[in-house]
């Protein structure tokens, strides 16, 4: 999963285009609710669930796309 | 010109007010001995009122906040600030998640989740208000639903793609054919019955779509900071029904029970007597609508056996302080288990004294109304005790049942039933001749919630003064 498509689902769940790889979703208008449906996002597309408290200390698509790569192919 | 209202509630009292001041003679009829309707207050002490039932508004609310403005009232914040209790029955997933989060550091009461420890029916603290299951489960869970809300018609539900389907089948039958995570079909029915105060076996698909879509979405639905949970009117939603009437002709306790409309204009009867007027504007929901015997008749009934009461019971218990904020908790909790399957901070902004607020919903709500009222307390007041331990015994104890109130019958709103949509939707506003119709339930936007009670009052009003016979002129 790239930046790229982290960035897309970013921009879908919080239906605005105004994301960056470094934008912080909480800071976007994100909350809990909406953050589970990103987790659903990235689990349906690369099959790794995170947890919630996983999401939040990688809430940017930047962090988030890194984590999901480390999860995939562990250092 | 003279319009006789029925129902001194928030939608009721708005379209009094707005043809009284077009100079319009209006007179409202309520069936109890006080005003408000879904909104009452309770002083919790002297001069500390909390809301017994519709309580809470955000930023999309004009009408309702116009109001509050124009009324000479505020708004105050809803308290969310500090970490969440959850007594979930946690499932296997949720301990395993819960066992590798990190605590927040706010818990000095030493309430926390013990890692790798958490039990069956033991609640646990978490930072938030995020509940220990599965998050990928829940966001598939609200993707779902985010589907659903998308898809309807707001302005015509029954309009909406697949109308008919989606309003034969039961919610609890969505559950059935669609959750496959323990998780997800653990915390649904808790969701629902906080946003709609419904059981899922009562309401159609259509029904809970179209209310998570007029009240702004799930995720507006759903929140307190900027969403519809944000504030509160400070000393009371009830306020704002008192102060309307104030300026009013209300009449308290008259039953209507008969509109006769002819082409002249309606005789309206009621435990009072007989009235006559130019019109009559129904603002009642629409199950005691319904029992309204009208003539000529309906072309379509206002309800039907499959409309439901909206299941909630408010339970309020006051302490002398909010000592759960000293402990670093919001007062917010989430439960599987009764009564009071959530509960909030609902103290005074006065800061006299502390008071906890819980929501009793859905299947939950006719049980729980069906008790004694000492094992009504007592059982609200040892869960309130499990989940905050340090809490001493509340020196007040308050509860609203809405599900057998006589002139509510039920809150937040009624519930559309399967097939209701269908048969009710489009007669919903349409006048009767000379008969109109308000209530929170006959408005689109904001359904079930004060602001759309505004929205139909307002609305009912304008109707009524556009068929206004002309004002006599010279023209001619």
């Amino acid at each position: 999963m790239t930046v790229d498509d982290t960035l897309e689902i970013f921009r879908r769940v919080l239906e605005t285009p105004d994301v960056t790889p470094d934008s912080d979703f909480f800071d976007l208008g994100g909350d809990s609710l909406l953050g589970t449906r990103v987790l659903s996002a990235v689990a349906r597309a690369t099959g790794v669930e995170l947890s919630f408290d996983d999401f939040l200390l990688a809430a940017t698509p930047g962090a988030l796309a890194k984590r999901v790569a480390e999860t995939v192919a562990p250092a | 010109m003279r319009v006789l209202i029925v129902g001194a509630g928030l939608a009721g009292l708005t379209a009094a007010r707005r043809l009284a001041d077009a100079g319009v003679e209006a007179t409202v009829l309520e069936a109890r001995d006080r005003v408000g309707g879904r909104t009452r207050g309770i002083e919790v002490a002297p001069g500390a009122w909390v809301d017994a039932g519709a309580a809470y508004l955000g930023d999309r609310h004009t009408e309702l906040n116009a109001l509050i403005a124009e009324l000479d009232l505020k708004t105050c914040p809803t308290g969310m600030v500090g970490a969440s209790r959850f007594e979930l029955g946690a499932g296997e997933t949720g301990a395993a998640e819960s066992s590798t989060a990190q605590n927040s550091g706010a818990e000095p009461g030493g309430v926390g989740a013990k890692p790798g420890g958490v039990q069956t029916g033991a609640a646990e603290t978490r930072p938030g208000r995020f509940p220990p299951l599965n998050a990928v489960a829940l966001g598939e869970l609200f993707d779902l639903l985010a589907d659903l809300t998308a898809k309807v018609h707001p302005e015509a539900p029954w309009l909406t793609p697949d109308a008919a389907e989606l309003d034969a089948t039961t919610v609890a039958q969505w559950v059935y054919r669609n959750l496959r995570h323990p998780d997800a079909r653990r915390f649904f029915p808790l969701f629902l019955g906080e946003m709609m105060a419904a059981d899922p076996a009562d309401i159609s698909v259509l029904h809970m779509a179209f209310y998570l879509r007029s009240g702004g979405g799930l995720r507006y639905l759903n929140a307190f900071e900027g969403g519809a949970q944000q504030d509160r009117v400070d000393g009371g939603a009830h306020q704002l029904c008192e102060r309307l009437a104030a300026d009013l002709d209300v009449r308290r306790g008259e039953v209507v029970h008969r509109i006769q409309a002819t082409d002249s204009g309606v005789t309206v009867s009621s435990t009072g007597g007989e009235q006559h007027a130019d019109a009559v504007i129904v603002a009642i929901p629409p199950v005691l609508a319904d029992a309204i015997d009208v003539d000529p008749a309906l072309p379509a009934p206002r309800a039907t056996s499959r409309t439901a009461p909206g299941c909630a019971v408010k339970v309020q218990l006051v302490y002398p302080e909010p000592i759960w904020r000293d402990h670093g908790l919001s007062g917010w909790s989430v439960n599987a288990n009764g009564p009071l399957l959530s509960t909030v901070d609902d103290s005074p902004s006065d800061g006299t004294v502390g008071v906890l607020t819980g929501f009793v919903t859905g299947a939950e709500a006719h049980r729980y109304a069906a008790l004694a009222p000492s094992e009504q307390r007592a059982s609200a007041v040892a869960q309130a005790a499990r989940l905050f331990p340090f809490l001493p015994d509340p020196v007040g104890f308050h509860l609203t049942d809405w599900v057998n109130e006589p002139y509510s019958r039920g809150c937040y709103a009624a519930l559309f039933g399967p097939g209701d949509w269908m048969s009710l939707g489009p007669g919903l506003t349409e006048p009767h001749g000379r008969v109109h119709w308000a209530g929170t339930e006959t408005s689109t936007e904001f359904f079930g919630l004060m602001e759309g009670a505004i929205r139909s009052g307002h609305r009912a009003a304008t109707e009524v003064l556009a068929h206004a016979p002309a004002t006599p002129s010279r023209r001619s």
